[in-house]
């Protein structure tokens, strides 16, 4: 054999040899999730298959969050065997993009690290903007405005605003466009501090209500 | 044999870089998703305990983690119980305050996650992500 065709099957093997190793294969390493207006949990399932030739003994499944739970049914692999790694998202109060990482250790030294990713594009029942609204004491009073928009799914028709300080009002106003409102918030009184919370409320989902805070507040002047 | 050992060395590249190119169309979506704090946005630990009473402390980290340990005066804010933890914060905030978010480690993003939020949502100032997070704070504590 030539010097330059031994080189080029060395070189070849070295290139090819590492990705022999690697065992423990998973279907997909990136799921990415569209939960509904109304679902509590973003529920990912990692596939694997020991596509190897020996046994695989997964050391931990750490997640990058403590609001995503992963969970497997067995640690040890058989050769041949398949399983999942579920990776639970708790939605709570997150919105909009979420990258959640899964990290698989094992035994296989040739690919001791697996991340899996999962993401979660968590839309929004109702976006308030801004959350908060104040004056300084020393300001004219003037109205503040929150605009409260809801989601082109969502069959929200009406929005009930109540404030916890009697001096600080609100009143509810059709906004510019569909499904959206003018929240046009007051101060009765700015000689005193004041602070609400102004609990916003749409008519869906009707079986498990939802609840939307604003806060609105009478501040002292700068350096007072 | 110069241009001989020339022609190996090029084949040699060549031959790796055809597996190198696979790798990075099939890892394409493993490129870090977290593009980096602006250095405007981020405060070290030894400023912004030099802005004293001038802080406000947001812990961005789990409510379990929070209760077992957090910065003085900090308050807990996370994505859990954002609306209901909002409003002790926006209670707490006055004008001159500087808020200064963290979250676990150098690595955890939360903290970015949470700053972004009071930014845009509240349109709340001066808003600043603690670099190295409750670790950086934990070992300041310590010097």
């Amino acid at each position: 054999m030539k010097p330059m065709t031994k080189f080029l099957i060395l070189a070849l093997s070295l290139c090819l040899m590492d990705r022999a190793h690697a065992q423990l294969k998973f279907e997909q390493t990136e799921i990415e999730l569209k939960p509904t207006l109304t679902d509590e949990n973003a529920v990912a399932h990692f596939k694997y298959k020991n596509t190897g030739s020996k046994p695989i003994h997964i050391n931990s499944v750490n997640t990058s969050c403590g609001c995503t739970v992963a969970t497997l049914k067995s640690n040890d692999v058989p050769v041949g065997e398949s399983g999942e790694i579920t990776a639970t998202l708790t939605i709570a109060n997150r919105t909009g993009m979420q990258h959640k990482t899964i990290t698989v250790s094992t035994d296989d030294t040739a690919q001791p690290q697996t991340i899996l990713t999962l993401k979660a594009n968590i839309p929004t029942l109702l976006d308030i903007q801004p959350i908060f609204v104040f004056w300084k004491q020393d300001e004219e009073m003037k109205p503040k405005t929150i605009i409260v928009k809801a989601n082109a799914d969502a069959p929200v028709k009406k929005i009930n605003v109540v404030s916890s300080d009697p001096e600080i009002e609100t009143k509810v106003e059709p906004g510019s466009g569909p499904k959206e409102w003018k929240i046009d918030v007051t101060a009765k009184d700015m000689k005193k501090l004041h602070s609400a919370t102004l609990s916003i409320s749409p008519d869906y989902p009707t079986k498990t209500p939802k609840v939307f805070f604003a806060t609105a507040r009478v501040i002292a002047p700068l350096g007072n | 044999m110069g241009g001989f050992s020339l022609r190996q060395a090029l084949l040699l590249a060549l031959i790796a870089f055809v597996p190198a190119i696979g790798e990075a169309f099939y890892f394409r979506n493993q490129i870090p998703w977290n593009s980096p704090v602006p250095a405007s946005e981020l405060v070290k630990v030894e400023t912004a305990k030099e802005w004293g009473a001038q802080a406000l402390w947001i812990d961005a980290r789990p409510d379990d983690q929070f209760a077992r340990g957090h910065y003085a005066n900090a308050l807990s804010l996370n994505e859990d119980h954002w609306d209901t933890q909002l409003t002790n914060v926006l209670t707490a905030w006055s004008e001159e305050k500087k808020i200064v978010v963290y979250c676990s480690t150098q690595s955890c993003s939360t903290s970015r996650q949470i700053a972004e939020r009071l930014r845009k949502q509240a349109n709340l100032k001066n808003v600043f992500v603690l670099e190295g997070g409750w670790e950086a704070l934990q070992a300041s504590e310590k010097k």
